[in-house]
């Protein structure tokens, strides 16, 4: 018995010893407060928040991406600090960061807070819908000393994008199937941005409201959708051609839905349409040649 | 001063309705060498366990120095009874010399280690049973005599005023039975240990034991009788010194079998005769 | 008869000679990384003139406490394995066979789906969910396990059986109603990682499961008893209700201290226990310092695998531990299959 006493007091002692050596950390994830000096080294941990450093003009700034930057053309050249859903904390340390950009995914979140206590600054940006993407834009300008840049920035995506509203205007809206993964069968769902680039391109997301944002979904639906447009997003950009093949064999199971019947099955870039960055209206515009091609002489 | 230990009428049946043992009382002084014998089923076993405290008697008590056996905790019960069983169990290896000197944890140190009167126990349990020589071999490598030796010497081990054995010489061959009884009885009388054994061999059993108990069949119908209580007529039992427990009509009751019972010197024996044994003319004949 | 038995003497040398060489290979993986860190560098400290030292930042707060947390959580592991597979008697034991992982797991799911954003010393709500579930689930499959009567073996693997199966189908419900990105915060916490703690939760978490050690050691000689059966080892005096109640209660803390720390690592609480017993015998109390060691070195080696051999990305720990692991234990035992003897 005396043993187990001794013990315990043995690992009690320890116990408060660690309290004394260690006084309690508060995880501070240093936030975006405008910094003394504009920062000399970044890193982006997202491959939207490169683009927009680079549509900021910072881009001799950058020190380290995240694999799978690869807009612009430059941005594959920067040093790669792991992936997106793992950066690697060693890497990013080594690149001497003055501010590293995050987004708020549990893992990015993980890592802002360990580089917070290790005293590295830290920005996480939520961007989720088109409005998140304006004010990400705005906060990182701010964060950076381009204020000015950041406003130009926004106020000609908003621009760009009115100009086509205008175009659409009193058009009824194409219902669109949004394709992600043929095999199970994935959609994108209402509560997504997807949702809003075909919203802003003149459609209307053909599935109703759903609890997942991305929904796997049967042949049921499908037929009761009654789409007049699929869109899939190509996953890497050289295989366009031959998705798009396969995907007008994989649909002819659905020949009575219209979109099929008309055989209106576009694949375009993914790259543009799975992040929400500058080239915003680009993506809009692929989306709407794809809804309306008459606008657009095609 | 060695504890006697006392049965006084013990029932005890599996689930209360399978009444095995009915109405036992018997008494074993200090020292004696005691033989249970009884045909199977007849709850050898089981009064093994119910003289070590393992199970609990459905009615009645046993024992230990007028002590109820069920009310020491398991480390006194262990430093007073040893237990030599049948069953072999361990799934991971152990050596012989590792499974002898198990039997002294209870006295191991505050780290866990024994001491060198636990070693030197062990080492003559070992010199005892004539199995120092498999001291570093596995358990599970040994024969079935042999490893019954080491059991034996593990309880031998333990260093305990009473042992229990359930059939500790089934499976030894001639040389070493008389050997394992010669040295219990030397136990007993240089020791005055208590030994108490499940034996199927009669006539060593008369040769060796100072007392022995004849368990009667248990009966192949379900006794008529009400749940939970034995029923009102026992069968009898015997216990008393051997030469008065084992009589020719005595075995014939208890095992169904006919034997031819003689005399050498002082000693009686037994030889069963079955139905094809061979007749006086050295025929096999019904 | 002296030679084969193990003397404290003995014992003290080869748990000394497998903690040098835990130490070397912890101080050894500690400089291996998909960052090259200078020594002289790391030595030369923090600048005072504000700056960074990249190469003392990533030795001292990135790569030391990583390896740290796998010493511990290996060291765990492998710890709870050996009690287990003593305690159920069965080779097959590991430290989540009676529910741990999927109790654990749903804590961990739990926690991601509330969106609880509350912390305890800074741990995400993650840990400590789940090693709430993993603490209570064992309670669960221990209540349910003594209803088929006084510590019956049977009942109890059959109790952590059904409760595992349950926990699971009610994960994979959750999984399907998930949203994505909680989802991929749990599929990456349930198939283990090592990230860095800081150096208060090390503390805390080496001493406890330091000190769990230490108490399964003292129980060690009865767990020897105890493989002979439940029977045999209290008619040698064991407590055997006791000592299994206690061995049982003390791993499974240690286990869930070490998946709330690092998630689900598979392979190290079975397979160390095996190694070590292959090589140096089933003695519990020789057995467990140095398959704690062994499982600490283990898991520390296979870390630093996972973290270099796609760098810049991380493989996850358990898939290096079972390709690691495996060959290895074959290797073992066809070399020593002679002193290997399962009896039924």
């Amino acid at each position: 018995m005396a043993r187990w006493w001794l013990l315990s007091i043995l690992l009690g002692a320890w116990l408060a010893l660690g309290c004394l050596l260690f006084p309690s950390r508060r995880a501070d994830a240093v936030s975006d407060a405008s910094p003394a000096t504009a920062p000399l080294r970044i890193v982006s941990a997202a491959p939207n928040v490169t683009e927009i450093l680079f549509a900021l003009g910072l881009d001799e700034q950058i020190a380290g991406v995240t694999q799978g930057s690869n807009y612009p053309p430059a941005a594959a050249q920067k040093p790669t600090v792991g992936t997106f859903w793992q950066p690697n904390i060693e890497t990013v340390i080594a690149t001497r960061p003055d501010l590293v950009v995050l987004l708020t995914f549990p893992q990015q979140q993980s890592l802002a807070d360990r580089l917070g206590r290790l005293g590295v600054r830290c920005l996480t940006l939520e961007i989720w819908t088109v409005d998140d993407l304006f004010d990400a834009i705005a906060s990182l300008g701010g964060a950076t000393g381009k204020e000015q840049a950041a406003q130009r920035l926004v106020a000609d995506i908003k621009i760009r994008i009115e100009q086509l509203q205008t175009r659409l205007a009193g058009k009824k809206r194409t219902k669109v199937l949004w394709v992600v993964q043929r095999e199970p069968l994935r959609v994108a769902g209402r509560n997504t941005f997807v949702n809003e680039l075909i919203e802003l391109a003149g459609g209307e997301n053909a599935i109703g409201p759903t609890l997942h944002k991305y929904p796997p979904i049967g042949g049921e639906q499908v037929l009761a959708c009654g789409a007049e447009v699929i869109i899939e997003p190509a996953m890497m950009p050289g295989l366009i051609e031959s998705q798009r093949t396969q995907a007008l064999a994989y649909w002819q199971r659905f020949a009575n839905v219209p979109a099929v019947a008309d055989g209106r099955i576009h694949v375009i870039d993914g790259d543009i349409v799975s992040r929400l960055g500058p080239r915003l209206y680009e993506a809009v515009e692929t989306i709407a040649k794809c809804l309306r091609p008459e606008l657009f002489g095609e | 001063m060695t504890p006697s230990v006392r049965v006084q009428n013990v029932s005890f049946a599996y689930q209360r309705k399978d009444w095995i043992l009915q109405d036992l009382s018997f008494t074993v002084e200090p020292g004696t060498f005691l033989a249970v014998v009884g045909p199977n089923g007849a709850g050898k076993s089981t009064l093994i366990n119910l003289i070590a405290g393992l199970l609990p008697p459905s009615s009645g008590t046993v024992s230990l120095d007028d002590r109820d056996v069920r009310s020491h905790r398991p480390a006194e019960r262990a430093a007073r009874i040893a237990i030599v069983r049948q069953e072999f169990v361990p799934v991971f290896g152990l050596s012989v010399a590792e499974a002898v000197l198990m039997a002294r944890t209870a006295y191991y140190g505050p780290l866990g280690f024994e001491s060198d009167r636990d070693r030197d126990l062990a080492t003559r349990a070992l010199e005892s049973t004539d199995t120092l020589r498999f001291a570093s071999r596995p358990l599970a490598s040994l024969s079935g005599g042999e490893r019954q030796r080491v059991f034996i010497a593990r309880a031998l081990a333990q260093d305990t005023p009473i042992l229990l054995m359930d059939e500790p010489t089934s499976f030894l061959d001639l040389k070493h039975q008389v050997a394992i009884y010669d040295l219990l009885k030397t136990i007993g009388l240089q020791e005055a240990k208590t030994i108490i054994a499940v034996t199927h061999d009669i006539n060593l059993a008369s040769q060796y034991c100072d007392e022995a108990i004849l368990l009667p069949p248990r009966p192949d119908s379900p006794t008529t009788s009400q749940e939970g209580h034995p029923p009102t007529q026992p069968p009898p039992y015997r216990v008393g010194p051997p030469a008065e427990v084992f009589t020719a009509e005595g075995i014939e009751q208890a095992f169904g079998v006919k034997v031819f019972s003689g005399v050498v010197g002082a000693e009686k024996f037994f030889i069963p005769l079955g139905k094809m044994a061979k007749d006086a003319a050295g025929t096999n004949r019904p | 008869m002296a030679h084969r038995l193990l003397s404290p003497g003995k014992l003290l040398a080869r748990t000394a000679g497998a903690a040098l060489l835990l130490l070397a290979v912890m101080l050894l993986c500690s400089l291996l990384g998909s960052e090259s860190v200078s020594m002289k560098a790391v030595f030369s400290g923090v600048p005072e003139a504000g700056g960074t030292n990249p190469d003392y930042e990533i030795f001292v707060h990135v790569r030391l406490p990583r390896v740290l947390l796998a010493a511990i959580v290996g060291a765990a592991l492998a710890a709870s394995g050996v009690t287990l597979q003593a305690l159920l008697r069965n080779p097959l034991a590991d430290p989540y066979i009676l529910g741990i992982s999927s109790g654990a797991g749903l804590g961990a799911m739990l926690a991601v789906i509330s969106g609880c954003s509350w912390t305890l010393w800074g741990r995400s709500p993650i840990a400590v969910f789940a090693f709430a579930g993993a603490l209570g689930t064992v309670w669960l499959v221990w209540a349910v396990g003594r209803v088929t009567g006084k510590f019956h073996l049977t009942g109890l693997l059959l109790a952590g059986v059904v409760v595992n199966a349950f926990f699971s189908a009610v994960i994979m419900f959750l999984i399907s109603i998930a949203r994505s990105q909680q989802l991929h915060a749990t599929m990456f916490w349930l198939m283990g990682n090592m990230t860095e703690e800081d150096f208060f939760v090390l503390w805390v978490g080496g001493g406890c499961v330091a000190a769990g050690i230490a108490a399964l050691f003292l129980l060690a000689p009865k767990l020897n008893a105890i493989g002979f059966g439940p029977e045999d080892a209290r008619s040698i005096g064991v407590n055997v209700e006791r000592t299994q109640l206690a061995a049982f209660a003390i791993s499974a803390f240690i286990t869930a201290v070490a998946v709330s720390l690092s998630g689900l690592i598979g392979f190290v609480g079975l397979v160390v226990p095996h190694a070590v017993r292959l090589v140096f015998g089933s003695d519990h109390r020789q057995l467990l310092p140095l398959s704690s060691l062994a499982g600490a070195a283990f898991l520390v080696v296979a870390d630093t695998v996972a973290r270099m051999v796609v760098a810049p990305a991380q493989l996850p720990v358990g898939i290096v531990t079972a390709m690691i692991g495996g060959p290895f234990f074959l290797v073992l035992l066809v070399r020593y299959n002679r002193k290997v003897s399962w009896v039924r």
